[in-house]
Order: structure tokens, then C-alpha cells, then sequence
């Protein structure tokens, strides 16, 4: 009787035993006994690779990639609270960056190298983070569609006009790019105006929101519409052959225009990092993140990413070179997350899907 | 339920299961009590009409076209013998390998302006031009198709066994009352057999009502759409939950409903005659009729998806990646394992139910997971840990973004599932077997083990199957709750659609539709076995 | 003369089927003529084909080989096999066939729910079998021998051009079969039903029949 109830106990806990024995590589045991930096990420480039493999040849410490969404990313870090691994966060958007900033995951950058080379409008007010690449938020239009003088100085203010009735194709508003867009034109125009832009520029869309940004540029191809916002370094992919036949044709048939070059300048956003509050390899965070703006890691990124470089001295990707210099905002990037909550509230009220 | 002398270890396990699958409910439920935030009022004002809109007319839509579908072909291949009926009976179930995120994706990629369906019609009609023949399908009426033939095959199979169980003599006498097969179809068979069409049709709501992946890309705002948007973007994981709340409420009236009919299903149709309706033979027009209208939902909901799928992964340089191999491996991995843990856990309930005398209640309580959303139960499970691991901290581990979570979504989310099979397969084995066993002293383990595991051994098969089926194409749970650098095929056919990489996602998506085909084939041998 | 002898012509009915190699022989060169109006009963040992002998008739069942006329038109032959719904012959089992969703007003007018006088035909037949109060009632509702009288409405209400009854009130208790035996008997002469009933009871083929065949060996012969 009682080696059966035993049995029954051993094998009633099995599941339990299994549950453990599985979530013993969820325990604070990242680190191996040599040097690591434990990256955090949400970017999803195949690229990337590269940077953490060079990163560990250049100084020997090894790379560990935690990679998921933002919202993913920010639970982990309250669910390990000051026991966290983290020491670098690595993301796209500066909206997403505030967003951990507001929460209080990062700590100061004090690295001086660091803060040479990235000026102050792509970095966190009190530096809690740096960017890494920058890309522009510009128009792309099928020249067979837009006549040179529609297209000419064009601001993005001025896609609320009439004239672009159900030309024009953009992405959801659940995208940060766009949300961080909209926050940069409540920083410069305020809300009431931008509420009245955005409402205008819902009712010239040629189609309800659908797709990334990429399916906005093939709807230009497609004739589906005049004018698509997107991001330059999609333009890159495509032109380069990495995404395909398909692909390439379209991107053969779009042109750049940057916006709002005789004012403020093409909207920026960046890719960037920045270090966690209870970095366990501190000193190993900043040479990281020293390192993504090192001019290896910086051409390493245009040539793969088609970001643009922070670092002066790099030269963007010749593909992405040929749209030309551009006037960029210099809207501090900061911003864009101060004013997200308002440009996403803002955007669902003109039902922008 | 509550009989002190008789609590045992049996019991405790299966109160702690059950304490376990209720937290991440209540927590959902709880979020109302803790306060409305802005974003709760700026989407209440802007955006759950349309959310409510949505999905009401999604389930309505849905809910027509399936039970035409449904009905009509169960029907067909039933009462009638056609060209193809052979083949049918068992292939208009092949949808089920096709979930509907992966259907929404392969035909919004087929029928694109360079998608397959225009590229066809063009070189059809020898035309160069960029015509497009096929409107955009990314909308509600798209939707609604989508889930309509993905789904259908639930209706089917309720309607189908319905039917088989419908006395012959009932049939024989309509047609003696001057009633042909059509009209026997809709005053007789129709009406008998309604319970089953409900049970069938609520249990295809509930799974429009969870889904999450079709719906987004097809850029369609319903709840679950705003609440992983909530969540993700505003980072509002509140007000995420008190969104949940809403659509569990309605999802459980569907549960409700979908209970209630199945019920009545068992009260009314007991057939004592073994005796099956003699087929009646079809000719010419009629049967080529029945032959297309079995043959399109079929075509459409398997066929095409599978042959394109196949069509892109051929054209894709290397589809045996390293990336592909290990989202099987890691989908083989988790979905096993919790398998294994859910068939063990329900084995153990029923039993203790049957021999324990424990109320059967407590497996009513632990299918309520059942009817709460991946998406949902994921992000419940979210708040339910990151709330545990302010204590765990102290013991220097923690169990957020571990595969913990991902785990205990699946096995509450499949409890109905497994328990459907091993209640009713524990029902065939009387009683009296257990009463006699006892009076020749056999303890309650053996009992289960040298009696009642032996005889039960098709039910626990049955029910891995299904399981293990559901699993592997689940989406919405695994997206938020997977461990980082842990991508299962579902996720990764996920990812790479939304990155409109459809040609890199055909794969894995073909092999979730194999892996999704084993069950289902064993699943049609069993079902036609025990029905004659 | 010879057109009402023969309301009910089965020639040469050969009804068999394959059971791996052997073939089972139900019914072997069966004729049978039934007169209009008339009442036959058939008898037989179990297993002998009675049943199978009404289903072939009223086309539940279909023989190999043979002919069947009624009302001077071919329902059944080589060529051609008029579908059951068509050949307004109704059929009453022992087993329970009503419509378990409908009650029993329902169940009634199913055969003739296209006729303007729909309820009063059924109300009709009710009273005239005694089933009025059963009306709104729901066959689970019902005992044996209601259920039997309500299925005999329906098939009696559809004026049908033969009726089959197989073992129909077996299961009932004498007293109400006594009761009932004289009902039937004069609705059917009222309508001028011609009937075909199978039974082992001799007083029910004393009180109802004008004649009695049996079923031997898969064929009939008079008694």
C-alpha cells in the first residue's frame, strides 16, 4: 500500500519535475565564465549577425542575443527586475527607445566617445540613449502618375490637399514609424493642426491601410496609387535584388521625393541603443555600443541595413547615395516618444486604421 | 465535491490544476475591478464600435456560409452515391490542416496584382497589360470566405455524424409521405439534426472570434486586433486585459450555447437500428452538381493553398534552412511535451471523477480554457507571472518569458479537447468493471493502470492526435509567449507574411498543414469507425 | 372486370442479395394480384421475406427482376423504378417513425401540408381514431399505442392509393386493439384503400382481412 501511494506521488509530480527541469535555462545563468555583453533586441535584420560575430573577433567578448518584440522585451525586464542580465538594448525607432527610457530601464551613457560622435538631437535627453543608423520617413511617387510640379517642394503638409484624393498609401497607424512621424508634427505644428492634417490625409487614401512598407511601394508599381510614405532603406532592399525579382521591378519604377526641404527638413528616425539599468557588464555595454558606431560596424549597416550612418565619416550605400543629399529634421528624436501617446490617440480618432 | 474523508493526493493535484488554469481567468476578469485608464476611454469613444462591428458581422458571415457548406456536403455524401463521393467523405475535412492565418496569407499573395490568380487570367486572355481581374481581397468579404472554408469542415463533421445517426426508417418514412430528398433534407433532416448544426456553428464562432493572424493581415480592426495593439503599442497591458474581458464574455455565450446544443444532441438521437440509409444513385446533371459543390469548398480550402504553397517553396533558393529545421524542432518540442502533460492531467481528472466520486463539475471548470483566445490567455498568463516573479525573485529565478508560460497556455487552452475524447471513451467502459475489480481487491492505481489505461488506449491516442493538431497551428499565444529565440513554424510563417515574404514562409507553412494532416487522418479512420 | 382484379399486379418478383459468394433468396418468383378495395393479410414464418416483400412494393427495397402495376401504371421493371415519394403508397411499421421535432398535428399534415383543407383532413382523421387530445402532444410524449395510431393517421390522411402495414399493432394490448381494428377497417373502406398487412395474429386477419396468403420459401400461396 504504501509503495503504490508513493509511486502515485512520484508520478503525479512528474509533471511538475518536467516543468522545472525545462525552465532551467530561464534561470540567471546567462553568462558563461568569460567575457559576454548580453544584447537585448528587437531588430529583425539577418544583418545584424554579422555585427555581434565582428564585435566578439575585435575584443573577445562574447554576444548573447535576446531577441523579441518591444512589448516582450519591457516584461522580461520588469519580470527580472535588478537581476536582469540585460546590459544593452538594442532597437529600432526612437518612440520604442522612450519607451523603455519612461519605464526605467536605461541608465546613463557617459561614454565621451560616444557622445562625439552622435549629436545631441539623435540621443535621449539625459542620454539614455544613442542612435546608431538613421533613416528618413519620405515620399516615393510613380513618376507616370505625378507631374514634376505636384511633386516639387512638396511637404508632407501638404498631402492633406484635395488634389491627392485617393492617391495616396501608407501603413497602419499600429506602426511606430508612423506613429513617431505624427508625433514629430504635433512637436512642430501642435495637435489641433496636425489632428486637422491627419484627418484630410485619411480621406485622400487610395486604400484602407494594409500591409508594411514595402506593399505600399509595390502599390505604386501597381498604379494603385500616386504617393507612398515609407522608409528609404526599404527602397535599398529592393533596388539591391535581396528581395526578390518581383521586388526589384517595382522599386525600378518609384522615384524619391524628400520632403519639406525648404523648411525644417525630411523627417529622421533612428535605430539605436542605448545601456539597462542593472547591466551586470557595464564597461562591456558602452564598448558595444561604442563599437556599432565604429566605422566597421557603421559601414557594416549601410551597406546591409540601407541605413543611413551616424558616423560622419561613412558614406551611405551608393543605391541609397543616389536619391541625393537632403535636408534632415533636426526635431529632436526625444520627442518623437514624449509625443506617442498623443499621435496614437490622435490617429484613432481620424480613424486612421 | 467536498467530502473531507475522501480528499486524497488525487484530489489536491487536481484542486491545484485547476487553481493553476483559473488565475489566468480571473486575472482577465480582474482587470475591470483595477480602474479605467485613458486609453480605455479614447478607445471606447473611437474605436470598440468598430471593433463590435467587425466582429459581429465576421461571426454572422461566417456562421451562414459554414453551415451551407457544412450542410450541404455532409448531406450529399451521406444520402447519395456520386462521382467522388468516396474520395469526399474523407477530404472535406482537409481544410482543418490549413488554419485560417495561413489561408489568409496564401490567397491575399495569390490573388495580388502579380499574384497567381491575375497572372492566370492575363496569360488566359494573351493580354500584356497590367489589368487586375480580382478585386482586393483584403476586406470583410474576404475574411468572411476565408474562415468560412477554413472552418466549414466543424460543421461538417457534426452534421455528417449527425446524419449517419438518423434511424433509416425515419427517412423511409418521409419519402412514403410523399416528401423527395430535398424536401426531406430541409423538414426533416434539417430540423433533427439543428442541435448539431448549433453545436458545430458555435464552436466555428468562437474560433473566428480568437483569431488574430488572418484578421491583421487583412488589416480588419476587431478586438483581438486592438487588444494585441493595446498591448504592443501603447504598451498598455491593462487595459489590454479589460479589452480580453469583453470578448471572453461573448466567446463564453457562443461556449455556452455550443454545450448546451451538444447536450441535446446525445438526449435526442439514439439510434437502435445499426441499419445505414441505402445511397441513392445520381445521374448526369445532378451528379456533376453534387460533384462541384463538394468539390469547390475542398479545392479552395486545401488544395489551392497547398499547391501554391508548394508553388512558392520551390522557387525559394534553400527551403531546407537551418532557420526551418529548428522551428520544426521547436514545434515538435513544445507541442509534444505539453501533449504529454494534458493527456496525463486528464487522464488523472476523469479517473478521480469516476472513482472518486469528485463532481464532474471540475471538468467543466477546467474546459472554460477552451473558449478564451490565444491572444488572450497569453497575455493573462503575461500579467499572471510577471506578478509571481516579484516573489520568485527572492529565489533568483524567474519564470516570465520562460517556455513555462507558453506550456500552460496550450494545456488549458486543449483541456476541452482531450477531455471531450477521454470522458467519452471512459463512459464505454461500465462501471460494473470498476465494482467488480474492487471485490476482487484491486487498489484504485491498478485500477487505473492494468484496467482502465489498456481499455482506454485509443481515447488517449485519439486525444494526443488532436491535440497535438491544435497545437502545432496555434499563433496568437505562441507569438507573445515564446521564449526569445524560440520561433515555432507558426510563428515564423507569421513573421515572415508580415514582412510580405511569402515565398521564404511557404514551407514552414506546408509543413504545418502536414503536421496538421496526420491527426486529421486518423481522426476521419476513428470517426467513421464507431459510426458504422 | 380484369382491370379491378388486378389494382395491385406483382409479376415474377425475384428479390435476392450477395453475401460474400452466396446469394441469399428472398423473395423467388413471387406473384401476387390484389383486387381494389381489398383487404389481404400475409402471414409467414420469421425471416420469410414479408417484409421485404411491402418494402420492394412501396420501393423501399428493389428487386432484381419482376414487374409491379398499380392502377394500371408500371411503378416497377426492367427499365424503370418510380421513386417511393412518388407512388403514393404508404407503409406503417411496428417500429416508431414519428417526427420527434414536430407533434403529432404536425407529423400528420407532413404528407399533405401542399392541401388548402390541411387541418380539417387531419382533424378528421383524429377524431375518427380517437387521438384528438394527442394533437399538440410530442411523440416522446406518447405511449405505444398513440404512437401507433398517430402514424396510422399519417399515412391514412394522404388518402394513399395502397397501404402496407407491417405488424402494426403487435406491442399493443388487446383491449386496444379491439378498439381499434373496427376504426381501421371503416376508414379504409370509406376510402376505398386497398391494404396489404403482414401479421401472426389470426384474430387481427379474422377481424380485418378479406384474405390470407403465406410466404413460403419466396413465394405465396393461399390460404
Amino acid at each position: 500500500m504504501k509503495i503504490s501511494k508513493l509511486l502515485l506521488l512520484a508520478l503525479l509530480l512528474l509533471p511538475v519535475a518536467v516543468i522545472f527541469f525545462i525552465n532551467d535555462g530561464n534561470s540567471n545563468t546567462l553568462e558563461s565564465p568569460d567575457e559576454v555583453v548580453n544584447v537585448y533586441t528587437s531588430r529583425h535584420y539577418d544583418a545584424d549577425e554579422y555585427l555581434y560575430e565582428e564585435f566578439t573577433k575585435e575584443t573577445g567578448i562574447k554576444v548573447n542575443i535576446i531577441s523579441g518584440k518591444g512589448s516582450a522585451l519591457i516584461e522580461r525586464l520588469k519580470a527580472e527586475g535588478v537581476n536582469s542580465p540585460g546590459d544593452v538594448l538594442f532597437t529600432v525607432d526612437a518612440g520604442n527607445l522612450a519607451n523603455f527610457q519612461n519605464q526605467g530601464f536605461l541608465q546613463q551613457i557617459n561614454s565621451e566617445k560616444i557622445k562625439e560622435v552622435v549629436p545631441k538631437e539623435l540621443r535621449g535627453e539625459n542620454n539614455e540613449w544613442v542612435a546608431v543608423a538613421k533613416r528618413a520617413r519620405v515620399i516615393f511617387y510613380n513618376p507616370e502618375l505625378v507631374t514634376e510640379s505636384e511633386i516639387k517642394d512638396i511637404n508632407y503638409e501638404d498631402l492633406k490637399n484635395e488634389i491627392w484624393d485617393g492617391r495616396i498609401v501608407i501603413r497602419s497607424s499600429s506602426n511606430m514609424y508612423n506613429q513617431s512621424l505624427v508625433a514629430s508634427l504635433i512637436s512642430n505644428l501642435g495637435i489641433e493642426q496636425t489632428e486637422n492634417w491627419a484627418k484630410k490625409l485619411v480621406e485622400n487614401f487610395a486604400r484602407k491601410p494594409q500591409g508594411n512598407d514595402r506593399s505600399q511601394i509595390m502599390a505604386l508599381a501597381n498604379k494603385e496609387a500616386s504617393i507612398a510614405i515609407a522608409n528609404t532603406y526599404y527602397i535599398g532592399i529592393m533596388l539591391s535584388g535581396k528581395g526578390g525579382e518581383e521586388q526589384l521591378a517595382a522599386a525600378k519604377k518609384v522615384k524619391i521625393a524628400f520632403p519639406n526641404q525648404k523648411n525644417r527638413g525630411a523627417h529622421i528616425n533612428i535605430s539605436g541603443g542605448g545601456i539597462l539599468k542593472h547591466a551586470p557588464n557595464k564597461e562591456n555595454a558602452e564598448k558595444f555600443l561604442e563599437f556599432l558606431l565604429s566605422e566597421k560596424a557603421q559601414t557594416h549597416i549601410v551597406n546591409n541595413t540601407f541605413e543611413y550612418p551616424v558616423l560622419s565619416t561613412v558614406k551611405p550605400h551608393p543605391i541609397i547615395n543616389n536619391f541625393g543629399e537632403f535636408k534632415m529634421d533636426k526635431t529632436s528624436v526625444a520627442d518623437f516618444g514624449k509625443f506617442n501617446p498623443d499621435a496614437v490617440k490622435l490617429m484613432d480618432r481620424v480613424n486612421w486604421q | 465535491m467536498f467530502n473531507i474523508n475522501k480528499l486524497s493526493i488525487w484530489h489536491s493535484f487536481i484542486f491545484l490544476v485547476a487553481t493553476i488554469f483559473l488565475i489566468p481567468i480571473l486575472i482577465i476578469g480582474g482587470s475591470i475591478f483595477l480602474g479605467f485608464s485613458d486609453n480605455f476611454y479614447h478607445l471606447y469613444e473611437n474605436l470598440l464600435f468598430e471593433y463590435s462591428f467587425n466582429s459581429i458581422a465576421l461571426v454572422f458571415g461566417v456562421s451562414c456560409l459554414v453551415t451551407i457548406i457544412g450542410v450541404t456536403t455532409a448531406w450529399l455524401v451521406t444520402f447519395f452515391n456520386f462521382s467522388g463521393k468516396n474520395f469526399f467523405q474523407w477530404a472535406l475535412i482537409l481544410p482543418l490542416a490549413v488554419p485560417p492565418y495561413l489561408l489568409a496569407y496564401v490567397f491575399t499573395e495569390f490573388f495580388d496584382y502579380s499574384g497567381t490568380a491575375n497572372n492566370f487570367l492575363r496569360s488566359l486572355l494573351s493580354t500584356e497589360s497590367d489589368i487586375v481581374f480580382f478585386p482586393n481581397i483584403r476586406t470583410i468579404y474576404g475574411a468572411i470566405a476565408i474562415f468560412s472554408f477554413t472552418l466549414y469542415p466543424y460543421v461538417y463533421m457534426v452534421s455528417r455524424v449527425a446524419l449517419m445517426n438518423i434511424q433509416p426508417s425515419l427517412i423511409e418514412a418521409s419519402k412514403l409521405l410523399g416528401r423527395n430528398s430535398i424536401s426531406t433534407f430541409f423538414y426533416l433532416l434539417i430540423p433533427i439534426i439543428r442541435p448539431a448544426i448549433i453545436a458545430g456553428v458555435s464552436l466555428v464562432a468562437m474560433e473566428t472570434l480568437s483569431d488574430f493572424g488572418a484578421v491583421q493581415h487583412f488589416a480588419i480592426p476587431t478586438f483581438t486586433t486592438g487588444i494585441f495593439r493595446t498591448w504592443t503599442g501603447l504598451y498598455d497591458l491593462n487595459t489590454a486585459l479589460q479589452l480580453s474581458t469583453i470578448l471572453i464574455i461573448v466567446i463564453f455565450c457562443f461556449f455556452a450555447i455550443e454545450k448546451n446544443s451538444r447536450n441535446k444532441i446525445r438526449y435526442d438521437n439514439s439510434t437502435t437500428s445499426k441499419n445505414s440509409y441505402k445511397p441513392i444513385h445520381l445521374k448526369k446533371f445532378q451528379n456533376v452538381a453534387a460533384f462541384l459543390v463538394c468539390l469547390i469548398p475542398v479545392f479552395i480550402g486545401f488544395f489551392l493553398p497547398v499547391l501554391e504553397l508548394i508553388n512558392w517553396s520551390i522557387q525559394v533558393e534553400n527551403i531546407f534552412s537551418p532557420k526551418a529545421a529548428i522551428a520544426a524542432s521547436n514545434t515538435l518540442y513544445v507541442s509534444v511535451i505539453a501533449t504529454i502533460l494534458i493527456c496525463f492531467i486528464t487522464l488523472i481528472t476523469n479517473f478521480t471523477v469516476r472513482s472518486f466520486g469528485m463532481s464532474q463539475l471540475i471538468n467543466d471548470i477546467l474546459s472554460l480554457g477552451y473558449a478564451v483566445p490565444g491572444l488572450i490567455l497569453a497575455v493573462g498568463i503575461t500579467k499572471m507571472f510577471t506578478s509571481l516573479d516579484s516573489l520568485l525573485i527572492n529565489f533568483n529565478t524567474f519564470i516570465t518569458g520562460s517556455i513555462l508560460g507558453l506550456i500552460l497556455a496550450y494545456i488549458i487552452k486543449t483541456y476541452a479537447i482531450s477531455n471531450n475524447v477521454l470522458n467519452s471513451a471512459y463512459t464505454s467502459i461500465p462501471i460494473s468493471l470498476d465494482e467488480s475489480a474492487k471485490t476482487l481487491g484491486t487498489e484504485k492505481i491498478s485500477l487505473l493502470k492494468t484496467i482502465h489505461i489498456p481499455m482506454l488506449k485509443t481515447g488517449l491516442i485519439t486525444a494526443f492526435l488532436l491535440v497535438i493538431a491544435e497545437l502545432i497551428k496555434e499563433l496568437p499565444a505562441t507569438l507573445i509567449l515564446r521564449p526569445f529565440n524560440f520561433d515555432t513554424l507558426a510563428v515564423s510563417v507569421y513573421l515572415l507574411a508580415s514582412e510580405e515574404r511569402m515565398f521564404e514562409a511557404a514551407f514552414p507553412g506546408l509543413m504545418i498543414i502536414i503536421f496538421g494532416l496526420i491527426p486529421i487522418y486518423f481522426l476521419n479512420k476513428l470517426i467513421l469507425r464507431e459510426n458504422g | 372486370m380484369d382491370r379491378t382484379n388486378k389494382f395491385l399486379d406483382v409479376k415474377n418478383i425475384h428479390l435476392s442479395f450477395d453475401n460474400k459468394d452466396l446469394e441469399i433468396i428472398i423473395l423467388r418468383n413471387l406473384n401476387l394480384k390484389v383486387k381494389e378495395g381489398d383487404f389481404v393479410a400475409i402471414t409467414g414464418a420469421s425471416g420469410s421475406g414479408k417484409t421485404s416483400l411491402l418494402r420492394a412494393i412501396c420501393g423501399l427495397e428493389t428487386p432484381n427482376e419482376g414487374q409491379i402495376i398499380l392502377d394500371n401504371s408500371i411503378i416497377f421493371n426492367k427499365e424503370v423504378s418510380i421513386p417511393t415519394e412518388k407512388r403514393n403508397i404508404g407503409l406503417v411499421i411496428q417500429e416508431k417513425v414519428l417526427f420527434p421535432h414536430m407533434n403529432t398535428r404536425q407529423n400528420i399534415e407532413f404528407g399533405i401540408s401542399k392541401s388548402k383543407n390541411r387541418s380539417e383532413l387531419s382533424s378528421d382523421i383524429m377524431k375518427k381514431l380517437k387521438i384528438q387530445k394527442l394533437s399538440e402532444k410530442y411523440p416522446h410524449q406518447l405511449s405505444g399505442g398513440e404512437s401507433q395510431r398517430v402514424a396510422l393517421a399519417r399515412s391514412i390522411v394522404m388518402r394513399p392509393k395502397l397501404l402496407l402495414l407491417d405488424e402494426p399493432f403487435s406491442g399493443l394490448d388487446t383491449e386496444l386493439k379491439t378498439t381499434i381494428y373496427p376504426a381501421i377497417k371503416t376508414i379504409l373502406e370509406e376510402n376505398n384503400i386497398t391494404c396489404l398487412m403482414v401479421t401472426h395474429d389470426l384474430e387481427e386477419v379474422k377481424a380485418l382481412a378479406d384474405k390470407l396468403l403465406k410466404l413460403e420459401s419466396g413465394k405465396l400461396l393461399e390460404i
